[in-house]
């Protein structure tokens, strides 16, 4: 009971946000001068079509045309965003938003959660070591690895790697998501072919979240470590495994903020990851939308990663409200 | 309770009139006094030194050749300003030092368990919590916050290899009513549905369910209301009584072991000035620190316009004087031979009324007739 | 005179500031270096390095080191511009709200949420169909005001642990002003903080601009390291011929070089303002 009302509030900020962000991106793309509406309009009145002809067309692309007033291209824009319906568009010529996208997402959701998996992994790991041996030489390098990797531009990563595992040592293959002489499908040699593509993308992703992660760990076991209960548990006889338990499940708990920024870094990074590697996902359809004007596109990608991180902030609260006892009650 | 110590019947007849100060846990006080009749030694702390390292590569002495007996049975009351070196002894009890700190020389000697400084590992951790309890100074905080009180007493016995657990959570909930608490509600909480008094006795229960025979309380009452510290020190007399527990209680308030102990020991800068029976002590120091704690504390005195600050500050280990006495910046008393000679602590006559046998050392230059009749 | 020891405990905090300082030279004198266009050498393209061209030339032949220290004052320009948008505006938003508390704090926090949620790099090439911000400082400007958020919520908390200390009250009991309270008790402790995480910022919007030109989203106004990524990696045909690796290399390395410079000098700031770090090390 508790727990809904705690997640009731968040939901309810999420929602807000997402409505922002449409409406963020309504007024870009429809209401700024020389609106890609308008523009689109013109283009089919230069190429023959008559006004009402070129409205209609305009008019199934956007949702609406421009010139209905503000607020009822507005109101209908939401309506048809709360129904699922993003336009249709343009560069892929009619086809709906939400195919595109579809077909889009898994490229970019399977490799970005992958790499946050194995990121999460390695760099809690390796910030509880970083903490502990935090007057040792090796902790001291653990750190600088987190800070380093945390610092490091997304794209400079994905080329470095590229550059040294394909062009370099020809290791490992890169472009696309598989060998495209293969027919796609359930068989040995496709599988192996986009399991090898992942492993440069996963791999950035990974090392991407990686900094995060260890740091934060890091610094919220050197906090729990002081806490009294340990120096308890520890002058109460408790084994040093059940110790280390206590130390590690409270030091998690600040990592759900982490998580839901690493989310946030992943999916806007995946931009530049997609573009390096020339993957089919979300990022690189938002770069190619933009490229060709293909506003409906461009909108709907760029909502739907807001949307996909608002929800991963409110994941992240409920985990945080299941394990924090004081939260919960 | 099985453990019902024989000293603790045997209280009452041979009790010492007590000073108006010993009050709600006198009948313990005076079962202690009739015990120490036969002194049953439980703790024997000899010559020990911790030392601390600087940055610089200096050793500093938090604590330096103590010297302290705790007598089975009794509440011996260990008393000095912050920084006298009174919590590190204490924790020596259990083989701990605070880092970056170590036992340079000396042994603590544990009836039936040896030497702990020279525990190691499994051994060592069996001591803790097994043979001697601890309560924490920030004990409303030494439980994890994630886990019910229930679960992590069961990691409690699992660490201790208890083989019946069922039998240590009754004995947890027997605690816990001796100690006025609904032991079922304290075992199914966590740390934050729990008041500030509450997680104190919960500590205390924590200390005592595997039946340790040492109890180390320190500061016990610090940072609780004056109701609930009441209350607290009620328990620990009562608990202290029935189980028949030999007690340290590690405290800066002389009017809390006042109350309660047995026997007081006095630190000063990681020495220890004075030690004797608790109510001679408190009624005629022979130390000047102590005739100036004592003078310091409105409560003990019970009378607050000689209540007397002591002057200048505590030493903390960077100033505590290499040579000499430690106390004579502070000392009413000081002579010429305090800034070259350390005082030794020597086994002292006693008291002029009560002489012989009352078991006072002192380690001071000027003469006990000096300091009391002052 | 401690700064000055922890700073020289670890050499590397010391490499850090020469890596840092070295970059800093590069953008002042850079171009006065090399005045003049960028000479083009049909003859040498895609040479490797020599003692004429140190890091080899590109696919025009023009020399890559040259284009190094010429792109260097437009990347760390903007970077450092950035940086100082994000943090006044960061600065201030996390002053107020922790100051005030209150409604106050919910809405701007509410605020720094969301401009911490929507995806920054997104963001900027959304921003870029609309407003084409080559310029150093637009886009210094787009820069800062979508990437405050994280000093706002940072120097919130700062000011709100500031608070626990009690000298606001301290200074409110004496009859103070809020202004004075917040510019001259609460800024000067909070000035050491924000510099910390005006170093981090610079790392990060060093890499967004760079991401930008590299993506080709905005126009090349100027030759910086973005552009020769973005050449080298579609135009050139870096990636599949190892003869260009040193005009791909040229620029990866700075950035790494610069984020290394700053990770090794914000270990010794790091220490200086963490005493919990200090205390064993």
């Amino acid at each position: 009971m508790r727990t809904l009302t705690r997640l009731l509030p968040k939901l309810a900020v999420g929602l807000v946000m997402i409505w922002a962000v449409a409406t963020f991106t309504f007024f870009l793309v429809h209401a700024l001068p020389g609106s890609p509406g308008d523009a689109a309009y013109e283009n089919y009145i230069l190429s023959g079509m008559s006004p009402e002809q070129a409205q209609a067309k305009v008019s199934s692309i956007y949702g609406f045309t421009s010139h209905d007033p503000l607020l009822v291209q507005y109101r209908g824009y939401l309506w048809r965003l709360l129904h699922g319906d993003l336009g249709q568009s343009i560069s892929y010529s009619g086809v709906p938003v939400t195919h595109v996208l579809r077909a889009a997402a898994p490229w970019t959701i399977f490799p970005a959660l992958a790499g946050l998996v194995i990121a999460f992994l390695v760099g809690t790991s390796f910030g509880a070591v970083a903490a502990v041996k935090r007057s040792s030489r090796w902790g001291g390098l653990l750190s600088m690895s987190g800070s380093f990797f945390a610092g490091i531009p997304v794209f400079v990563l994905a080329l470095v790697l590229a550059f040294l595992f394909h062009t370099e040592w020809n290791l490992l293959p890169y472009g696309d998501t598989s060998d495209v002489t293969l027919t796609p499908g359930f068989n040995g040699p496709y599988v192996v072919s986009v399991v090898q593509h992942a492993i440069l993308p996963v791999a950035t992703y990974a090392l991407l979240g990686y900094g995060a992660w260890l740091l934060t760990m890091k610094s919220s076991v050197i906090s729990v470590l002081g806490d009294d209960f340990i120096l308890a548990a520890e002058l109460r006889g408790l084994r040093p495994r059940t110790r280390m338990r206590y130390v590690s499940r409270n030091a998690i708990l600040p990592m759900f903020t982490v998580f839901a920024l690493s989310i946030g870094y992943l999916l806007g990074g995946s931009v530049l990851v997609e573009n390096v590697f020339d993957y089919p996902g979300l990022g690189n359809v938002l770069f190619q939308a933009i490229g060709a004007r293909d506003y409906p596109l461009m909108s709907g990608a760029f909502l739907l990663i807001t949307v996909a991180i608002v929800l991963a902030n409110i994941v992240a609260d409920l985990l945080y409200t299941v394990i924090d006892p004081r939260v919960r009650r | 309770m099985t453990d019902t110590a024989p000293q603790a019947a045997a209280a009452g007849a041979f009790a010492a009139p007590l000073a108006s100060i010993a009050s709600a846990a006198g009948s313990a006080a005076s079962a202690a006094s009739a015990a120490s009749a036969t002194p049953e030694t439980e703790v024997l702390v000899r010559d020990l030194t911790v030392c601390f390292r600087t940055d610089r590569g200096e050793e500093l002495p938090a604590v330096a050749h103590a010297d302290l007996t705790l007598q089975a049975g009794l509440i011996t009351g260990l008393v000095g300003e912050s920084g006298s070196g009174k919590s590190t002894l204490a924790l020596t009890l259990l083989g701990a030092v605070p880092s970056p700190g170590r036992i340079t020389s000396g042994s603590v000697q544990l009836t039936g368990i040896g030497d702990v400084t020279r525990l190691k590992g499994a051994a060592l951790r069996q001591v803790r919590g097994g043979k001697v309890g601890y309560v924490f100074q920030a004990s409303q905080n030494s439980l994890n916050p994630l886990k019910t009180v229930g679960k992590q007493l069961l990691d409690l016995g699992r660490a201790h290899d208890v083989e019946y657990l069922p039998g240590l959570v009754r004995r947890a909930r027997e605690l816990c009513e001796l100690m006025g608490m609904d032991g079922k509600r304290v075992l199914d909480s966590y740390q934050h549905e729990l008041s500030g008094g509450m997680r104190q006795r919960v500590g205390i229960v924590f200390a005592l369910v595997l039946n340790a025979r040492v109890l180390v309380l320190d500061e016990p009452t610090t940072a609780l209301d004056m109701l609930s510290q009441a209350a607290v020190l009620k328990i620990i007399g009562q608990v202290h009584k029935e189980i028949g527990l030999t007690t340290l209680i590690v405290t800066h308030d002389m009017g809390v072991v006042s109350e309660l102990a047995d026997r007081l020991a006095v630190m000063y800068g990681g020495r220890i000035v004075e030690d004797g029976p608790a109510e001679q002590l408190l009624r005629r120091p022979s130390h000047p620190y102590t005739r100036a704690l004592i003078n310091a504390t409105a409560r003990v005195t019970g009378d607050i316009s000689r209540a007397r600050a002591l002057p200048g500050r505590p030493p903390d280990l960077a100033s505590i004087p290499r040579q000499g006495c430690v106390f004579r910046q502070r000392c009413a008393f000081v002579m010429d031979q305090c800034a070259t000679e350390e005082p030794p602590l020597d086994a002292w006559g006693g008291d002029i009324d009560n002489a012989g046998g009352s078991g006072r050392r002192r380690a001071c230059h000027a003469t006990p007739e000096a300091v009391i009749g002052a | 005179m401690t700064t000055w020891r922890v700073l020289t405990r670890r050499p590397g905090r010391v490499i850090g500031l020469l890596i840092l300082a070295l970059f800093a030279l590069m953008a002042v004198f850079g171009p006065y270096l090399y005045a003049g266009p960028l000479a083009v050498d049909p003859n040498a393209i895609y040479s490797a390095p020599s003692a004429q061209h140190w890091l080899g030339t590109d696919f025009a032949g023009s020399d890559v080191l040259q284009e190094i220290v010429i792109g260097a004052r437009y990347v760390l320009e903007t970077a450092a511009l950035s940086a100082l948008f994000a943090a006044v505006i960061g600065t201030l938003v996390g002053l107020v709200a922790g100051y005030h508390r209150g409604p106050t704090d919910s809405v701007l926090m509410r605020l720094t949420d969301f401009v911490l949620t929507i995806p920054g790099l997104p963001l900027l090439i959304v921003l870029s169909t609309i407003w084409s911000f080559g310029q150093p400082y637009e886009m210094a400007i787009a820069l800062g005001v979508t990437g405050w958020g994280g000093v706002a919520r940072a120097v919130r908390s700062q000011t709100l642990s500031l608070r626990e200390r009690g000298f606001l009250e301290a200074a409110r009991g004496l009859g103070l002003s809020s202004r004075h309270v917040i510019f001259r008790e609460l800024l000067p402790n909070l000035a050491p903080f924000v510099a910390m995480n005006m170093l981090l910022a610079v790392i990060a919007f060093i890499g967004a601009e760079v991401a930008l030109f590299f993506l080709g989203v905005v126009p090349f106004s100027s030759s910086n390291w973005g552009v020769m990524l973005n050449q080298a990696v579609f135009s050139g045909g870096a990636m599949d011929s190892p003869a260009a690796l040193s005009y791909l290399l040229a620029p990866l390395l700075c950035i790494l070089l610069i984020t290394i410079g700053i990770v090794l000098f914000l270990d010794a700031v790091d220490e200086l303002f963490n005493p919990r770090l200090r205390e064993r090390s």
